[in-house]
């Protein structure tokens, strides 16, 4: 049975939840931009816009303590983070470019090594969509078949009303168990869900686009697009699905702290070796691996495409590049097997 | 249209587009050049990248409009050294990327006779995250070109187009700059507090800018340390501080570090202030002259010493 | 002269950034002439003031420095010809911007202390170490080093005590 929420009772759950020592984490104003961000009460929940950076970082964030170490006479004395601290939270009102990332990540993150730190985020958190009733010219979550009320990754579902209010579903047990303690704040009943958002970018053939990414390691594309490439992170962090991190011992000889924090394959120094020789010692062929792991080794890996069409990268690169571009011109793309030159 | 008094008229970029494109062909097609670096379109309506050119039949992919935002020095730093071992490159440049180049050749990283300059007459660019309106408006200018003095590009090869009237605006950085300055210490403090602790430390300030062209960032390195690599709001202090500190006496107030931070840190006051000091010291402007040395590479004996006991 | 038998509540940490020709041998002059002040002043010895990079007096704050102080040779005394000249330059530029960033620049000492001037040395080491005792710690850096991202940041009782014992 659909239950619906008025705003006002929304944000009254993220009180009650709040008051139950949850942290919720939700869209926050945050100078000129609207940012996922821990919210004190409900009042400060703004769904004006897209939230600039995705709510990856809830799960994965832009830098963690992983231990700590002092060492002196007596020896070294190691502290792990114990990841059973972490606080138990609700995301509210995140959009369903950012939750289906979720899954997607889960993948990785418990693959050959238990990723603790993500998975118990994961596992304390409850997410709580929104479906979104506004794309802007660089969505495209529809060409990467997403959908703007898609629930892949939320365990409660929220669909704007016509008339202000939203409806409800609880697409998991964790979303009923989450309805159920807070019963009194829905009503029963459907409502009329207002217009969903239209990216105006086609349905992209993601099949084909594999099949070229296959045989086309090697290919002039990669020059073409990516010589502009300034080699900044920007994509890759605001990115929902981007998940490559740096482990960094921060300190000194007597004590330090061991952090985890955001990398990207556009730097340059991201596959320097030791030695000095950098194997993707040019812009192209990094920008390469960024397209490559998002719809080839991650698709041959985990059946999974690294991408909710957010459209964020396309949205914040300094140089103009534009992902859902390159996809489409890839998918148009002759298929015969590369040249094997660069 | 609305109140064209308040307006800068469109004209001008249709007619600088046209005259790009054929100064790069005739270029192109003489050999004069191995590439042309220009902007182009972007997909999205109202949007433009840089674009790189060598092939004479693709010249009317170039073009100049208010979304051509890009400083194109970037390409002829030796952050990028693929595209000037190409040969000779002509390059299309406004009046503040003009400058950048300017500077670069100060610092030996270019050489004048390597360069073909398309210097392009500009009345001003879109503000990052502005509506891709056109015309430009006093709502969609960004913050530089409102006080721009170098509409016309000095010292290129060829400078094409015609400054139309341009409407008075008033000067926001500047303004900016003084309410800084007028602050407290502590109250300057937490505004760069708050700002930095939104730094993600994407560089992307970094690798916008045609001056950061070091192979080996002191910011990246880890044995010694000077600087910490974790976004985190200590770490972004320092990367923001020596930043700044590295680009004193260079910069040439392209405010490309400003435009593309996806975190709106307003990096340019840093610039400014900087550029401002400098002058106020030492009578240094940069990027209106080949200078061998920075003023930070030379001295006076008598420079002020008011602040060392 | 300058004898300091009483208790303080707070003993400032102060980072001094000297050259080897000069300064540190002022400083030596005044060791040996036995000259009291302050034991709060932590020397770092370098070639010349000309080696000193701005980011040695960033990280000296970051680490814990409540005041920092720079000096070397006298102008026209320098070892190496100009590296005093040049280094004058860098830190009025520095200056400038720790200003502009909100730094209070009475934490901040330059100075030209040549290797006859004990004396002086005791001076501004003395009167440094007063002002910046006055002032109280230099919380502003230190308060940075222990803040998290929102996302990163819990809060258990063990890495409260480690940030803690970060000096």
């Amino acid at each position: 049975m659909p239950k619906t929420i008025t705003d006002q009772n929304l944000r009254l759950l993220i009180d009650a939840l709040v008051a139950e020592g949850k942290r919720v984490v939700g869209p926050r104003a945050a100078g000129t931009m609207t940012l996922y961000a821990p919210l004190a009460k409900g009042e400060e929940l703004n769904l004006g816009e897209l939230p600039r950076r995705s709510a990856k970082e809830t799960f994965f964030p832009l830098c963690e303590t992983i231990l700590t170490y002092e060492r002196d006479k007596e020896g070294v004395r190691v502290t792990d983070v114990d990841p059973g601290t972490i606080p138990g939270t609700v995301l509210v009102a995140a959009r369903p470019c950012d939750v289906a990332a979720a899954p997607v990540l889960d993948s990785v993150f418990s693959w050959d090594f238990k990723d603790e730190f993500f998975l118990e985020r994961r596992r304390k958190t409850t997410i709580i969509g929104l479906a979104c009733t506004r794309a802007d010219d660089a969505c495209f979550c529809t060409a990467v078949g997403l959908s703007p009320n898609d629930t892949k990754g939320s365990d409660l579902f929220l669909t704007p009303l016509t008339d202000g209010g939203y409806r409800c579903d609880a697409i998991t047990e964790k979303g009923e168990a989450l309805l159920a303690t807070h019963a009194s704040l829905f009503a029963e009943g459907d409502g009329t869900p207002a217009p969903l958002a239209e990216p105006s970018l086609g349905k992209l053939d993601l099949d084909r686009i594999k099949a070229w990414l296959d045989t086309h390691f090697e290919d002039p594309l990669w020059g073409e697009i990516a010589e502009r490439c300034a080699g900044c992170g920007a994509c890759a962090f605001l990115c929902p699905a981007c998940h490559c991190f740096d482990i960094v011992d921060e300190g000194g000889e007597t004590k330090g702290t061991r952090r985890k924090s955001w990398d990207a394959c556009g730097f340059g120094k991201f596959t320097n070796h030791a030695s000095g020789h950098n194997p993707r010692d040019v812009q192209p062929q990094r920008y390469r691996n960024r397209i490559m792991h998002k719809f080839k080794y991650y698709v041959d890996k985990f059946d999974q495409r690294l991408c909710t069409g957010c459209g964020r990268c396309i949205r914040a690169c300094p140089v103009g590049i534009d992902i859902a571009e390159i996809l489409s011109a890839i998918g148009t793309r002759d298929q015969e097997p590369g040249t094997g030159k660069d | 249209m609305t109140n064209t008094a308040q307006t800068i008229d469109p004209a001008l970029y249709a007619a600088v587009t046209d005259a790009i494109r054929a100064e790069a062909k005739k270029v192109l097609e003489a050999g004069a050049a191995a590439a042309v670096v220009g902007w182009q379109a972007g997909r999205r309506q109202g949007t433009a990248m840089p674009a790189i050119i060598t092939d004479p039949a693709k010249v009317a992919e170039l073009i100049f409009s208010p979304a051509c935002v890009n400083n194109l020095a970037l390409y002829l730093s030796k952050a990028k050294k693929e595209i000037r071992a190409r040969g000779r490159i002509a390059i299309v440049v406004k009046g503040c990327d003009l400058k950048a180049l300017v500077g670069l050749m100060g610092e030996n990283q270019l050489k004048r006779e390597d360069l073909h300059v398309i210097g392009v007459v500009c009345a001003g660019v879109q503000r990052a995250g502005a509506a891709k309106d056109i015309p430009l408006s006093e709502e969609t200018i960004a913050g530089k070109c409102r006080e721009c003095t170098v509409h016309t590009p000095e010292g290129a090869d060829v400078t094409v187009g015609t400054l139309p009237d341009l409407p008075h605006f008033t000067p926001v950085e500047s303004e900016e700059l003084s309410r800084l300055e007028a602050m407290t210490p502590a109250q300057r403090w937490s505004f760069w507090k708050e700002h930095f602790a939104r730094c993600i430390r994407c560089y992307a300030c970094r690798q916008v800018c045609p001056f950061c062209y070091c192979e080996q960032c002191l910011c990246d390195r880890n044995r010694p340390q000077a600087v910490e690599t974790t976004p985190r709001p200590a770490g972004n202090m320092a990367w923001h501080i020596v930043r700044a500190m590295h680009l004193a006496g260079r910069c040439a107030g392209c405010a490309e570090c400003e435009r593309v931070c996806p975190m709106d840190i307003p990096l340019n006051l840093l610039n400014r202030k900087m550029a401002k000091e400098l002058k106020e010291l030492y009578g240094h402007e940069a990027g209106f002259e080949v200078k061998e040395k920075g003023p930070l590479a030379q001295y006076r004996e008598d420079d002020d010493q008011s602040f060392i006991k | 002269m300058h004898a300091h038998k009483e208790n303080h509540a707070f003993e400032p940490k102060i980072v001094a950034f000297v050259c080897t020709w000069c300064t540190y041998a002022g400083a030596d002059l005044a060791g040996t002439a036995r000259l009291q002040y302050p034991a709060n002043t932590r020397v770092v010895k370098f070639p010349c003031t000309g080696r000193i990079d701005p980011v040695f007096i960033l990280r000296a704050f970051q680490k814990g420095a409540d005041g920092v102080l720079v000096s070397g040779c006298h102008p026209g005394d320098c070892h190496y010809m100009a590296g005093n000249f040049h280094a004058r330059r860098r830190f009025a530029a520095f200056r400038a911007l720790l200003d502009f960033i909100g730094v209070d620049l009475n934490r901040l000492q330059f100075s030209w202390v040549s290797a006859a001037e004990g004396g002086k040395w005791v001076e501004v080491a003395t009167e440094l170490t007063e002002r910046v005792r006055a002032m109280g710690p230099m919380r502003e850096f230190r308060e940075l080093e222990t803040e998290e991202q929102w996302s990163g940041a819990i809060d258990t009782p063990e890495l409260q005590a480690a940030y803690e014992a970060i000096p």
